[in-house]
């Protein structure tokens, strides 16, 4: 059997902290020594009445409820209103049809701008007739 | 701290009423168990506030597999934590601060009185504990978390831990003893003996 120096770490400890070996040796122990076994019971009332504690509340200071009920109401406004989403929603619309607006005006003059390609090379739109003057230039 | 199933799907769900009332039941609850770790009220209203700014974002998130209180605590441990590294960043650790009107928010029948006088004795003699030991002490044997969950919450190993718990157990008990001649021990052991549980 242990000696009590030996089990002492172990008489604080819950059951669910031991391994399976370390909760025998302090079981075989503390059945034979009453000393130890009043030291593991005085630590189990203790952790009784550790527990005890969770259900007791402190007040906070006046004003704190009231402060975190103003923060987290901004806090919902801000991504939650519908009005805030319906801006936002426009404002990213107006933004994403000016982004693709330059980049095709942007295409569209890199297609253009090297070579000075006569403009019936250029617009070929089946079914659209050319001018008869424009044709006797080109050619 | 009770909180209805019905209450948080409905926050979850966007109702403010809902929320508001939520933070009203919960809000004492979170700022006790703030005060006990980072020892010091205006810190502790400061990491009650940053909870429930946390909440707002993550509730959405909240499944319902662990209880809204255990998941409660959780994020207040973490916030509470993250505010302490700040903390310790800027001056040294003060001496804990010791909740100083605890009460219980359940009727206190005869047979619970006693073992809640012995609970307010203690909150005294644990705010007295150092820092790292008061902080493993609060969250395992207090609120109940794994020495796995208290591990990962304060960045110790579990080794560690278990090595804080002892120093604080053994502390606790010898403080308690000293000032109460073991009376105190002798006390929760006879509701023990009647069969029953707190």
């Amino acid at each position: 059997m242990m000696s009590c120096h030996s089990v002492r770490p172990l008489l604080p400890a819950r059951a669910e902290e031991l391994t399976p070996l370390e909760a025998r040796m302090r079981a075989e122990h503390v059945a034979a020594c009453s000393r130890c076994a009043a030291e593991a019971a005085a630590y189990s009332r203790l952790g009784q009445a550790l527990a005890v504690m969770a259900h007791l509340e402190a007040e906070p200071a006046g004003g704190t409820l009231e402060r975190i009920l103003v923060v987290i109401g901004r806090r919902r406004t801000r991504v939650t209103d519908p009005r805030v989403l319906a801006a936002a929603g426009s404002a990213g619309a107006l933004v994403a049809t000016v982004v693709v607006a330059r980049v095709l005006r942007q295409r569209r003059h890199a297609q253009t701008a090297p070579t000075a390609a006569p403009w019936s090379r250029r617009l070929r739109l089946p079914g659209v007739p050319i001018p008869a003057a424009a044709l006797a230039r080109a050619k | 701290m009770e909180v209805d199933r019905e209450l948080v799907e409905a926050a979850q769900a966007g109702d403010r009423w809902a929320l508001e009332e939520l933070v009203r039941r919960t809000h004492r609850s979170v700022y006790t168990c703030a005060l006990r770790l980072v020892g010091n009220p205006d810190d502790a209203a400061d990491v009650t506030q940053d909870v429930y700014l946390r909440v707002v974002r993550k509730l959405g998130g909240f499944r319902h597999e662990a209880s809204f209180a255990t998941w409660l605590n959780r994020v207040t441990t973490n916030v509470a934590m993250s505010t302490l590294k700040r903390r310790t960043r800027r001056f040294a650790v003060e001496v804990a601060a010791v909740p100083a009107d605890t009460r219980d928010p359940a009727p206190e029948p005869a047979e619970r009185a006693e073992s809640v006088a012995l609970a307010r004795r203690l909150e005294q003699l644990v705010a007295r504990l150092p820092e790292g030991q008061r902080q493993v002490l609060v969250l395992r044997d207090v609120y109940g978390q794994s020495t796995d969950e208290v591990a990962d919450a304060m960045g110790l190993t579990s080794g560690a831990v278990k090595v804080r718990l002892f120093r604080a157990r053994e502390r606790l008990k010898a403080e308690l003893e000293a000032a109460e001649g073991g009376q105190v021990v002798a006390l929760v052991g006879r509701r023990r003996a009647t069969g029953r549980r707190s």
